[in-house]
């Protein structure tokens, strides 16, 4: 049987400031990027490197199946023949028009469950070396936690 | 989201059951307008261009965390619902070993909690066509299950677990009985986990039994004079009392060290110091017969019984071996005046033995057996309540045997295993203190006329259900009733293990006995709570991994291994034969010159090799056959032909195999001496008269002793590699080893100086005459994590080693192990390995 073998890269943007910033590290760019405006801008990223023949070779298999702009986080399936062209365009990726973007893949792999595991995984690290920044314990529990218990509690005791 | 959005309500099922596949694959996102948090840049190095940095608040640290931890809690519901929207079945649920082949079209192979979605699930017009909708007729017309499955029994027998085992396992027919060779599952990896973590369990009720009655003095001449002279002799104190089982092996009488027949483990029934008959006064049945124990009005003579498990393959000749011993006491005896009465009995199929391996059996065995404490002793109160709580079997006394009473254990079904309660504050499980004694292994089992009465169950499984069912709380334990039947079964310390002293490899477990026709009953009460199940493979490689030698497979010697190695050739000969000569492997140019069956003659030098190894006799031209060669034949001269008749008729040039607890210290002892062969001489002469056997005859030259003598060996691969059966082993050349042991200390072997022609060692084809031995056992042992292979090699070839070993560490001072090469069958490469002589 002939299978459709798939890579799935796990793709996080990371934005450059236009003006050097001073002061705080912890300042967030808000990206107003969409999934389809991705997929715009990898083909366009995919045509100009790669001509018309690359992007004949993807186009069937590209999708982005999921981007949260919260994070930037963004999943891309490609197939498994096309995905080193889909991956080298994403490294030429200049960025938007209004703003520089850098593509950093964390993972490939054939299956989306383990681009799901390691984007957990990336989470975690990334919450891990906060905290460690913050000099906070290990098993850091946010305050939201002791909130949320009370609040449950107060709810439930509506109930009866 | 690419996905076009379907529409939102869509009515009929397909149209919902592919919303809800488009909704299991889809992952969840946080919409930044309402989301309160942000996530902060993952990456706080480069991005980052000024120097003044400010480390982030602890708010700050909570609002990146909840923003992806939205992120990580969506990532896992998409996973879960992506997995279980593609299990739409109802069978898919459950997990491999309750599948059933028939669940798809039959609800009623499926546990009761999923059998109305099964049958909702089932596709109507099938339901129809199975004809499941009108009851089946003739039902009384049909013979009875008994009937038919005893007319399946004709040249085989069954074991009672039979038909468990054939619904879950490859059967096959060995030794007249038709047994389990391995799960139909992928079983491999998960039950060595079992054998050494967990816990497996295998019927062994195939094993042969034979029982002998008779004064004490004489069966322990018999068996001194069959067993082997380098143990414990079985008549010995700590086994005459039944306090612990002897393993041991038995020769044909006289010959030790030829004619090594099997293994066998010998158990004596305990003569304890009080009379047992107190204990059968409190034994009262619904027929209120009253039961004598046969052996009280015995008890004061010197009778003692004694019973010999062994391997079914050699019966025959263990049998007539025992007679033969038993028919020279006699007339010893008679000529002295004195009648003895010996009485030898065959009671296969008598009991029924399980062998549970692992360190959870304790824990299983408690939690399974419900024994009767009014009548226990405190010796077994004590053990029963320490069993939980020991580590493994190996904390108990080797061989110890105990013997107790049970209750039906139909009764406590299901059951749970024990928990492990340690002392507070210590990881160490406590010593047992309990040592064996004839006491604790005083058990009813070595009663004919006990185990004859519990052939049949007092009350059927059906019975006791319906008194379950009559419990006012569902779900409670039936309390024992006085008509209930208590069975006597003994537990005996099995362990596999090599008789070095520091054994890390050994696998220990328990022995279990109980009369014959309750098998089913203990077996489902073991096997409940998640006890693997073990075929004859799955029973070989425990012993492979503990390092030991498996009867018959790995004794070459012993004609149960000549019948088992015959087999195997044939079958796997008849299927070289069958496959074509282009996919099939090249024997004659590998020059594999016995690739089905290990050619010990050649090994040991008593035959030549012969120059024209594998005809494929469909092959020739049919021409070809009809001719007769004009060429006369090549003359033989009279002593070679002499010596050809004389290797063939003559026992002296069989192969024997040197084995025993000072096997390690013989060896060394010989590679000293001058004359080896005289050496050897005396001590086989030594140890047999250690047992009053009259000295071997000179049989021609003391030199014949040595030659045809084999030993036992233990092959670990030094880097990569895994010998598999009957792969061949090859001494090396000195120049070669020093290449070889190069090789082993340098990290990356370096290729040779440009221009220069390196073979590289591994290619080296070896001369056939440096072949010195088989691999009977082989392949890559899972709990060492490198090729393992038991073989055997001549006694004077390991000599040779030794010197060997001995002349080159004065160049290498590291390691003072022998090597050797080991080349597959079917291959050409030689891998080096370390070999050692493996103390049985």
């Amino acid at each position: 049987m002939v299978r459709f073998k798939n890579r799935w890269l796990l793709v996080e943007f990371l934005p450059i400031p236009s003006t050097p910033q001073s002061g705080a590290v912890a300042q967030t760019i808000q990206l107003n990027l969409d999934g389809r405006q991705i997929h715009s801008v990898l083909k366009q990223s995919i045509l100009s490197n790669y001509g018309d023949i690359g992007w004949g070779a993807v186009a069937l298999s590209l999708s982005v199946k999921y981007f949260s702009p919260t994070t930037n986080i963004c999943i891309i399936r490609v197939g498994r023949e096309q995905h080193k062209i889909v991956w080298g365009a994403l490294t030429l990726l200049d960025g938007l028009e209004y703003m520089r973007l850098i593509p950093h893949v964390v993972h490939v792999s054939g299956t989306i469950k383990h681009v799901q595991l390691a984007a957990i995984a990336h989470n975690r690290t990334v919450i891990a070396r906060y905290r460690a920044m913050a000099n906070a314990p290990v098993a850091y529990q946010d305050s939201y936690d002791a909130y949320l218990e009370s609040s449950n509690r107060d709810i439930e005791s509506l109930e009866d | 989201m690419k996905r076009a959005f379907d529409n939102p309500q869509p009515t009929n099922y397909k149209g919902r059951k592919k919303q809800k596949l488009a909704n299991a694959r889809t992952i969840a996102v946080q919409s930044p307008i309402t989301a309160n948090a942000v996530a902060g840049p993952s990456r706080l190095g480069p991005i980052v261009s000024d120097n003044m940095k400010r480390l982030p608040g602890a708010i700050d640290v909570e609002k990146f965390a909840e923003a992806r931890s939205f992120e990580i809690n969506a990532m896992k519901n998409a996973m879960e619902a992506a997995s279980s929207s593609s299990t739409t079945r109802a069978w898919q649920v459950l997990p491999r070993h309750l599948r059933r082949r028939a669940a798809s079209h039959n609800p009623r192979r499926v546990p009761l909690r999923l059998r109305d979605k099964a049958r909702a699930e089932m596709d109507p017009l099938k339901r129809k066509a199975l004809g499941r909708s009108m009851p089946k007729l003739g039902k009384q017309k049909r013979l009875p299950k008994e009937v038919v499955f005893m007319g399946r029994q004709r040249d085989k027998r069954w074991l009672e677990t039979h038909i468990w085992h054939a619904k879950r396992m490859k059967m096959e027919n060995m030794w007249g009985y038709r047994l389990a060779v391995t799960p139909t599952e992928k079983a491999f990896r998960p039950s060595h986990r079992a054998s050494i973590r967990g816990s497996i369990l295998h019927d062994a009720s195939y094993l042969s039994l034979i029982e002998m009655k008779g004064p004490e003095a004489a069966l322990k001449t018999i068996l001194e004079s069959c067993c082997d002279v380098q143990d414990i002799s079985p008549g010995a104190k700590r086994y005459t009392s039944g306090a612990r089982v002897c393993k041991t092996h038995v020769y044909a009488p006289d010959r030790y060290p030829f004619e090594l027949i099997c293994p066998v483990t010998i158990m004596w029934k305990p003569k304890p110091s009080s009379p047992l008959s107190d204990d059968t006064s409190k034994f009262r049945k619904a027929d209120g017969k009253d039961k004598q124990k046969v052996a009280s009005p015995e008890a004061s003579d010197n009778t003692r019984t004694l019973w010999i498990c062994f391997h079914p393959s050699p019966f025959n000749e263990v049998f007539s071996a025992l007679r033969k011993s038993t028919s020279q006491v006699l007339e010893a005896a008679g000529r002295e005046g004195i009648i003895l009465d010996v009485e030898m009995a065959d009671i296969r199929g008598d009991i029924g033995i399980f062998e549970i391996m692992g360190p959870k059996s304790n824990q299983i065995l408690r939690g399974a057996l419900s024994p009767v404490m009014a009548e226990a002793s405190t010796d077994f109160k004590q053990f029963w309540a320490s069993l939980g709580n020991i580590q493994s079997a190996g904390s108990v006394p080797g061989g110890m045997v105990i013997g107790f009473l049970v209750n039906d254990p139909r009764l406590r079904f299901p059951p749970k295993n024990a928990k492990v309660q340690l002392p507070t504050g210590s990881n160490i499980s406590p010593p047992v203190g309990v040592f064996p004694s004839a006491g604790l292994a005083a058990c009813n089992v070595w009663e004919q006329n006990i185990r004859n009465k519990l052939k049949r169950p007092r009350y059927q499984t059906k019975d006791i259900n319906q008194r379950r069912s009559k419990n006012l709380i569902p779900g409670t334990p039936l309390n024992p009733l006085r008509q209930d039947d208590r069975i006597p079964v003994m537990l005996i310390q099995t362990s596999l293990r090599t008789s070095t002293s520091n054994d890390t490899e050994a696998i220990e477990g328990w022995t279990f006995i109980f009369p014959a026709g309750w098998s089913m009953a203990f077996f489902q009460q073991l096997t409940y709570t998640g006890t693997r199940v073990a075929g004859q493979r799955e029973r070989k490689t425990q012993a492979f991994e503990a390092g030991a030698a498996y009867f018959p497979s790995d004794y070459p010697s012993t004609s149960a291994y000549q019948t088992y190695a015959l087999t195997r050739a044939e079958g796997e000969k008849g299927k070289w034969t069958r496959t074509p000569p282009a996919k099939r492997v090249n024997y004659k140019k590998l020059g594999t010159h016995s690739p089905w069956i290990p050619d010990w003659k050649v090994v040991l030098g008593l035959k030549e090799m012969a120059n024209e190894p594998i005809t494929d006799e469909e092959n020739e031209d049919a021409d070809m056959q009809d001719l007769v060669t004009t060429q006369r034949e090549p003359e033989q001269s009279p002593e070679q032909s002499s010596q050809n008749s004389a290797a063939n008729d003559e026992p002296a040039s069989r192969p024997w195999l040197l084995r025993g607890l000072e096997v390690s210290s013989i060896i060394s002892d010989l590679s000293d001496a001058l004359v080896p062969g005289q050496s050897l001489y005396s001590i086989i002469n030594r140890l047999r008269t250690k047992r009053s056997l009259e000295p071997l005859e000179s049989i021609g030259k003391p030199d014949d002793l040595l030659k045809t003598a084999l030993v036992l060996v233990r092959i670990t691969i030094c880097s990569k590699g895994s010998p598999s059966d009957l792969s061949l082993v090859y001494s090396i050349p000195d120049l070669e080893l020093q290449e070889w042991r190069k090789g082993l200390t340098k990290a990356g072997s370096n290729p040779g100086p440009a221009g220069v022609e390196f073979v590289d060692l591994p290619d080296i084809v070896p001369s056939p005459n440096s072949i010195i031995g088989y691999i009977t056992t082989g392949g890559f042992s899972l709990s060492r994590g490198e090729g393992f292979a038991i073989g055997a090699v001549p006694l004077t070839r390991l000599i040779e080693l030794q010197q060997q070993g001995q002349r080159l560490s004065h160049y290498v001072k590291s390691d003072k192990a022998l090597l050797v090469k080991v080349r597959d069958r079917k291959g050409h490469q030689c891998r080096l390995a370390r070999i050692q002589v493996l103390q049985n």
